[in-house]
């Protein structure tokens, strides 16, 4: 008996060993199962385009806890919005949601884990991210992304030996960014933090949390959601490859958002929207 | 003695076991070790931008074996270009590479290997992920259809030394349009390419990664062949620069004109003589 509970130390021991050169033996069984594709839960009588807060519909009824001066950019936003324009939502032109909007998920997830790095890959318009697991310090100096900088640290809240937790932080952005298409506004300033907890329902494998936090001077305080995805059941799930130019109408000149036409003409969106400045042409526009 | 070894090929055998339902221990160290960032090494050509063979300039002596067809298309490409126009170079209005554009590296790329899939990761115009599917599985009965391709591969220990060193891979199911680089030179509107690939590291220098190219498409008279080189990074927390091409991004499309929005906003022409925009749905244009 002895020898066996030798052998059978050694066994698990090798388990965490490097096995040759410079790659050491990944042992995925330490970390959930995330694999797969996952979707966003529909809530049932949420309508449109999805929020935040996936359980409120967009917009005012999400009641984000904004600044004075962030809620009159939100209402002249709804206000443009209202009269044919986009407003405050920069995703149109094909410019990424970035954080925290990404992790609405508007398209199907994908999430890949190694030792030094979580990769989340979703489709849509520009929203892949790379959450760090080395180990690695805050760099001095972040290059601002959308995506943001993201760290992050495997925990094991229960003690059972394997990782169920990972939580992240992500800083270094540029904007413009909102948390949903109606442009609930983060603060030009870009100094957003976020902290996000990821784990697998204990009862569910096939349900996936995120409950991010988001802290931003848009906002009177910290905003916090919960984010709930499902895990689709096919073994080899379709990726459907999304690209924001194909097919998009939308042009923006000056400022001015504009749609082209299904004959190629460009066409106002608002009423009595000017026409482009033609100047730099010899011969007008008909 | 004896007990030392058979204790050491049962470890190793527990670095492969199944440890726990839905996963398993993966040794990476099977597989050549593909971690960090990559970038494309530019042979010395005479500058431009990255092209397909890296041994030639773009363009014109790429010495593509187009078909008369798509060489006539490939030279009224050039001489729109010439002119200020984007000819064949989809990629002007944000549209993505594809393949085989994406592996010229514009923009530097990382590359995941996991025992289903290897995921090649670049940033440019579009934030491509490839999925190079390496669980075995046969082609799908309809492939679905996308600039990257749906890619199928398979791991070879090429020595014997019971070490994996190369990744076949064939691509198929694309949409268009593509070019081979930003010439525009084109590959067929039918979009029936094939690419079958080489992955490997060289034999005499780990940081430097090989991908031979073999393209069979119907705007060429014979199979395409290349051989691309990338260079690893050395810093070891490199810098993953991230490309909107919608950000920025001043050249505006409107019907099959393409402009340019100045500095102060306004439009402007890209090519001498170029009408302006019909401008027939706005009243306030007609006065």
């Amino acid at each position: 008996m002895r020898y066996r509970d030798l052998i059978g130390a050694l066994v698990l021991a090798a388990a965490f060993v490097a096995a040759a050169g410079d790659a050491a033996a990944f042992d995925e069984s330490k970390y959930p199962n995330l694999k797969g594709q996952w979707r966003r839960v529909p809530v049932p009588g949420v309508v449109g385009q999805p929020g935040y807060d996936q359980y409120k519909i967009q917009g005012r009824t999400q009641q984000a806890p904004l600044t004075p001066e962030a809620t009159k950019i939100f209402e002249a936003s709804l206000a443009d919005q209202e009269a044919g324009g986009q407003g405050g939502d920069p995703t149109y032109i094909c410019r990424s949601p970035g954080m925290p909007r990404i992790m609405t998920v508007y398209d199907p997830m994908e999430i890949v884990i190694t030792p030094e790095t979580v990769h989340v890959f979703i489709e849509h318009v520009h929203d892949n991210r790379r959450i760090y697991t080395d180990g690695r310090d805050w760099p001095k100096l972040i290059e601002p992304t959308f995506a943001g900088y993201s760290i992050g640290r495997w925990t094991d809240s229960k003690g059972a030996g394997r990782y169920d937790t990972l939580a992240v932080e992500t800083r270094g952005f540029k904007g413009p960014r909102a948390f949903d298409a109606t442009g609930i506004p983060l603060s030009s300033d870009n100094q957003t933090v976020i902290r996000e907890r990821i784990f697998l329902d204990p009862a569910d494998p096939n349900i996936l949390y995120d409950d991010i936090t988001t802290i931003d001077h848009s906002l009177t305080r910290p905003w916090s959601v919960a984010k709930k995805y499902g895990r689709a059941q096919a073994k080899q799930p379709l990726w459907e490859e999304t690209n924001c130019a194909e097919g998009n109408g939308h042009v923006e000149i000056g400022g001015q958002g504009y749609f082209r036409s299904a004959d190629g003409r460009l066409m106002p969106t608002k009423k009595d929207q000017p026409a482009p400045d033609l100047r730099y042409f010899k011969q007008g526009g008909k | 003695m004896l007990a030392r070894s058979t204790i050491g090929a049962m470890a190793v055998a527990a670095a492969m076991a199944w440890t726990a339902p839905g996963a398993f221990a993966f040794d990476d160290a099977q597989y050549p070790n593909l971690k960090g960032q990559w970038i494309g090494v530019r042979q010395n050509t005479g500058g431009g931008q990255p092209s397909f063979d890296p041994y030639k300039k773009w363009g014109t002596t790429q010495d593509a074996p187009l078909t008369p067809e798509y060489r006539a298309l490939f030279e009224a490409n050039l001489k729109e270009q010439a002119e200020g126009g984007q000819g064949t170079n989809a990629t002007s209005t944000c549209l993505p590479p594809g393949m085989p554009m994406v592996m010229n590296a514009h923009s530097p790329m990382e590359i995941i290997v996991l025992p289903e899939a290897t995921y090649i990761r670049v940033d440019h115009i579009r934030d491509t992920r490839r999925r190079i599917y390496t669980d075995g599985r046969s082609w799908p009965a309809e492939v679905p259809e996308g600039f990257d391709g749906y890619s199928i591969g398979q791991w070879i220990d090429t020595k014997g030394s019971g070490h994996y060193d190369l990744l076949e891979v064939e691509t198929r199911g694309f949409k268009g349009p593509r070019s081979y680089d930003a010439s525009g030179l084109p590959l067929h509107r039918d979009n029936q390419s094939v690419f079958r690939e080489r992955i490997y590291l060289d034999a005499a220098n780990p940081n430097l990664l090989h991908d031979d190219i073999t393209v069979t498409d119907h705007g060429l008279t014979e199979p395409w062949t290349v051989h691309k080189t990338y260079r690893r990074n050395a810093q070891p927390q490199p810098i993953w620069i991230e490309y909107i091409c919608g950000e920025g991004n001043r050249l505006v499309r409107i019907g099959n004109e393409n402009y340019m929005e100045g500095a102060d906003g306004n439009l402007m022409p890209t090519r001498k003589g170029q009408p302006a925009p019909d401008l027939s749905f706005f009243p306030s244009a007609k006065k």
